[in-house]
């Protein structure tokens, strides 16, 4: 019993150091390879972390909005599995939203934030290849060289006008051919006819502004660039584009006010098909379906959803290993089950629509469409998304802006810019803006008037912004608002675009007040639209969010790093 | 505890510790490839461009070639396989985009830049036909003086599987067409083209639109030439056809026609066959493709539709022979170009030549049928695919300029 008493001390004392060894040795091991394997996890979602490491595995994908749930749900499985490069990094794909019009320009840039994409349509990437195939200064005749890489497609949608059963039935669906000529005529006819489509920033929104492009040339294919550019043209997408209730910033956007709204919000819209099957999904619960996908008589086109490589020196051997396997995966049965239950239809042909989301009961035709509308060579398209910005429904907007004491410094160089790029946006020069300047009284006012007359006046106010004072924001809503009233121009968009990162406390008008004077004077007046911005914490949310919510606009929260970005965006409301 | 013990103890201790912190070391070393071990003779990388109509084949044969653990003088091969375009290859070789050394280069001296530069470098080029690599050989050839592909000797180019192009239309537009023209050719074809009242006038459905026509596109898949080729050989009735065949203004007004009905003139896609599965009648109604392109998706097109294809074999007819084409310079070395080989002969062998007639490829290993009962070739005889072609002629292979000039052409008058 001594002995054994005696002996325990050593051994006890031994064993602890060693498991004390192990411990440290095991906790500092954990931390290196916790460390090596945080680049980017399942849903890393936008962050994206820039990569300079010759040897990174990690591959950030560029993607266009209206796949968000479908690419993340992919790219979550794809990060899961921990695949690792024959070097034995770790792969992982990064996410990061972006239209596709910015992938192009992005992808253009000396320094793309993105190594692959997937735009919404192939369209795009043949226009990147050929934007940077004329910058590379070819010999005559030379092959073009090609800045896109391996791609391949992994969902598919067609093109639809989504509308309200009813509507559908209305204009003679399902017995009577229904096509784009159809909604058009319906439109013109019609002033209470609500219809939108996005800008041409977006696969579905060119189709269906090339439609009105040849229904304005006489044409069901062949359009060329006489055609697109003839004035009886140009008039006729003028009229068709008057009836536009707004552009937007996207399908997704439009589909997510008609579920907030209803049917009082549109009464038929251009979207991709899954789009349709997902909101009947959600919305009918197993009953009939309340939206329908029209497949237009004239032909559509397809959002294939291409997956690219982009080339570039900075590519490491990795990170295409990366994109290879990424490739692989969303081309397995097990992905493009994921794809088909997202109300995509595969590109694995193997897989029946049989049972499957895109069905009658959703308000899909698995059979149709029966016929495509030729989509035209790359410069009648490019002449057509100019041509566009010419004839779509012109707006009058005011800019109301915040410079009171807060919004000093950093914040009030990041307004300047935003608006700078707001204006960048609007590329006709007949779009009426003004710009309404407040802090504790509404300072300056550059008052409406067409871009082509005010815009150097504009980007001159933009530059002389002080900050000083309070915050007197809803006497400025207030002016901005009288003076679309007065200007009482139906044929426009009327919009106001108001920004504040503080609270309102020098306004002589009342909240209450100036909700009836818009809710009154979109009644009996012309509709004018309210885009608040909450720019940072500290501004008041209620009051923004009440007087967009009394106009039928939307309020949107920014910071230093998104306010120029969402000013971008609510430029294509217009 | 007696003081044995505790040495020995304090020994295994420190052992371990001497371990943890090699272990510890490499994780934090910037090669994190560098061994603990006895340094081994690395993996031979073979790596094969590949074209598109052969890639998922010759894919899933270098897998299955990489799980064998094949070997050359006992160094495991691996076989990394490119999926390319013939054209776009060409157009890189052209460039010389994969970065081919100078001819006066000192090989011992190599710059990192240049050694890291022909990390990349392929060891073998399987393009759609081998009038692709003659076309790259006379580029090199100014550049450097010398031929890089080989059209003798061990190394030469060698067919490993072959297919021509056939006419695939949906069932239904095909048996409107052989109602009103009774049978389908380019004129035929082109014709449905012109018909100013689409379908309807032609005795099909309204909803059908226009007769839509599938062609690859030229920028995009080295296919889109070989059918203009074609079309140019049966509007002149002859097999060989030269720049002044294809600069014709009555010809090249006669091709306009034609190719103005296709669907997507913007070039997004190079995978023409797939678009024609995956788009449906929506897309084209019926076209020129690659054989093989077609058999592979008869299922899928099947399944998605609910309709077939008919296949109609045309009187002139490009193959494709898709030659395994071992790259000689030195940017490769010996035991590369040898590995590739190996994997060229692996390819070639009956086991593998018959995955490749699942894949509706015809076999370059005679000893290989097609007409197996599981074969696509059977399988589809019904819709009109034939194990021998009879009464057509072979095109003779177009030369660059030839090629040029149709592209020209595309981009002024197509692709606008």
């Amino acid at each position: 019993m001594t002995r054994n008493k005696s002996s325990a001390g050593p051994w006890v004392v031994v064993a602890t150091v060693i498991v004390g060894f192990f411990c440290i040795f095991g906790c500092v091991f954990a931390l290196i390879v916790l460390n090596r394997d945080n680049s980017g996890g399942p849903g890393s979602g936008n962050v994206v972390v820039p990569n300079t490491d010759p040897t990174s595995a990690t591959l950030t994908l560029a993607y266009s909005p209206e796949k968000a749930a479908l690419i993340g749900e992919l790219v979550d499985g794809f990060n899961q599995q921990k695949l690792r490069t024959d070097d034995r990094e770790t792969m992982q794909i990064q996410l990061l939203e972006l239209a596709p019009d910015l992938m192009v320009e992005e992808a253009l840039s000396e320094a793309p934030r993105f190594q692959a994409l997937t735009p919404d349509s192939s369209l795009w990437l043949d226009q990147l290849d050929r934007r940077w195939a004329a910058q590379q200064q070819l010999e005559e005749g030379a092959i073009a060289p090609s800045a896109v890489g391996e791609s391949v497609r992994y969902a598919v949608s067609p093109v639809v006008i989504a509308m309200w059963d009813d509507v559908a039935r209305s204009l003679g669906w399902p017995d009577q051919p229904v096509g784009w000529e159809t909604i058009q005529q319906r439109a013109a006819a019609d002033p209470e006819f609500r219809w939108s489509h996005p800008s041409t920033s977006q696969a579905s929104g060119l189709l269906a502004t090339l439609a009105e492009f040849y229904a304005g040339a006489g044409k069901t294919r062949g359009l060329t660039v006489e055609d697109a550019t003839a004035q009886s043209t140009i008039d006729y997408v003028g009229n068709i584009e008057r009836t536009v209730k707004f552009y937007g910033e996207g399908e997704t956007a439009i589909l997510d006010r008609i579920k907030a709204e209803g049917r009082d919000f549109l009464d038929a819209f251009v979207v991709q098909e899954h789009l349709v099957v997902n909101y009947n999904r959600d919305a009918s619960a197993g009953g009939s379906p309340e939206l329908v996908a029209v497949y237009p008589a004239e032909g559509t086109a397809w959002a294939d959803h291409p997956l690219a490589l982009l080339e570039s020196s900075d590519l490491t051997n990795n990170q295409r290993a990366t994109f290879r396997a990424f490739r692989d995966y969303v081309q397995s049965p097990e992905a493009q089950k994921v794809v088909l239950e997202a109300g995509f239809r595969p590109a694995d042909l193997s897989l029946s629509l049989d049972g499957s989301p895109v069905s009658l009961a959703n308000g899909a035709d698995p059979s149709q469409p029966q016929t495509t509308l030729q989509v035209p060579g790359p410069a009648v398209v490019d002449v057509v998304q100019n041509v566009w910005q010419f004839t779509k429904r012109k707006a009058n907007i005011y800019l109301v802006v915040d410079t009171s004491g807060s919004m000093e410094g950093e914040k009030l160089d990041a307004a300047q810019s935003a608006l700078r790029e707001f204006l960048n946006q609007i590329k006709g020069d007949q779009e009426q803006v003004g710009l309404v300047e407040f802090s504790t009284y509404v300072n300056n006012i550059d008052p409406l008037d067409t871009l082509g007359n005010n815009r150097a006046d504009l980007e001159r106010s933009i530059d002389n912004l002080e900050a000083t004072g309070d915050t007197a924001l809803l006497d400025a809503i207030s002016v901005a608002y009288d003076r679309l009233q007065q200007e009482g121009d139906p044929e426009r968009i009327n919009a106001i675009v108001a920004m504040t990162d503080g609270r309102e406390n020098a306004s002589s008008v009342t909240l209450l007040r100036l909700r009836e004077t818009i809710r009154r004077g979109n009644n009996s007046g012309v509709p004018v639209l309210v885009f608040t911005i909450a720019f940072g914490d500290d501004a008041d949310y209620d009051v923004l969010q009440t007087i967009a919510d009394a106009s039928g606009g939307q309020m949107r929260q920014g910071d230093l790093e998104t306010i120029r970005q969402l000013y971008r965006l609510l430029s294509s409301y217009f | 505890m007696n003081r044995t013990r505790v040495i020995f103890i304090v020994i295994v201790v420190a052992a371990l510790a001497i371990v943890g912190l090699a272990a510890l070391a490499r994780l934090l070393s910037d090669q994190p490839s560098s061994p603990l071990v006895v340094d081994q003779r690395g993996p031979i990388n073979v790596r094969v461009l590949t074209a598109l109509p052969v890639y998922d084949w010759v894919n899933e044969a270098a897998k299955q070639f990489n799980a064998e653990n094949h070997e050359l003088d006992g160094n495991p091969i691996q076989v990394e396989i490119i999926s390319m375009d013939g054209l776009s290859a060409l157009g890189k070789f052209d460039r010389d985009e994969f970065g081919a050394l100078p001819s006066d280069v000192d090989l011992e001296n190599l710059t990192p830049e240049q050694e890291r530069a022909l990390e990349r470098f392929p060891t073998a080029w399987i393009p759609d036909s081998r009038y692709l690599p003659e076309l790259a050989n006379v580029a090199y050839k100014e550049r450097l003086g010398r031929d890089v592909f080989l059209t003798d000797g061990e190394y030469r180019a060698r067919p490993i599987a072959i297919s021509l192009f056939a006419w695939g239309v949906y069932q239904s537009r095909a048996e409107v067409l052989k109602e009103r023209f009774g049978d389908v050719d380019w004129q035929v074809i082109h014709d449905a083209a012109i018909t100013r009242g689409g379908w309807p006038e032609l005795g099909g459905l309204p909803e059908w639109g226009f007769f839509k026509l599938v062609v690859p596109n030229p920028r995009k898949n080295v296919g889109g030439l070989a059918a203009m080729v074609a079309a140019a050989g049966e509007y002149y009735d002859s097999v060989a056809i030269g720049t002044a065949e294809v600069t014709d203004p009555d010809f090249q007004q006669w091709l306009g026609e034609l190719m103005s009905s296709t669907t997507d003139l913007s070039g997004g896609s190079a995978y023409t066959a797939e678009d024609f599965a995956l788009f449906g009648y929506s897309a084209g109604d019926g076209g020129q493709l690659l054989e093989s392109d077609l058999l592979n998706n008869m299922e899928g097109i099947q399944t998605r539709w609910g309709e077939p294809l008919d296949i109609f074999y045309p009187k002139y007819v490009t193959w494709f022979d898709f030659p395994f084409t071992t790259w000689i310079g030195p940017e490769t070395s010996a035991a590369e170009k040898n590995a590739a080989l190996e994997f060229q002969r692996y390819l070639l062998s009956p086991e593998v030549q018959a995955k490749a007639v699942a894949y509706g490829l015809r076999p370059a290993n005679s000893s290989v049928s097609v007409d197996q009962p599981d074969s696509p070739f059977t399988r589809w005889a019904d819709q009109g695919v034939v194990p021998i072609v009879s009464r057509t002629e072979a095109m003779r292979s177009p030369d660059r300029d030839v090629l040029l000039a149709l592209l020209r052409w595309f981009d002024l008058n197509v692709a606008q």
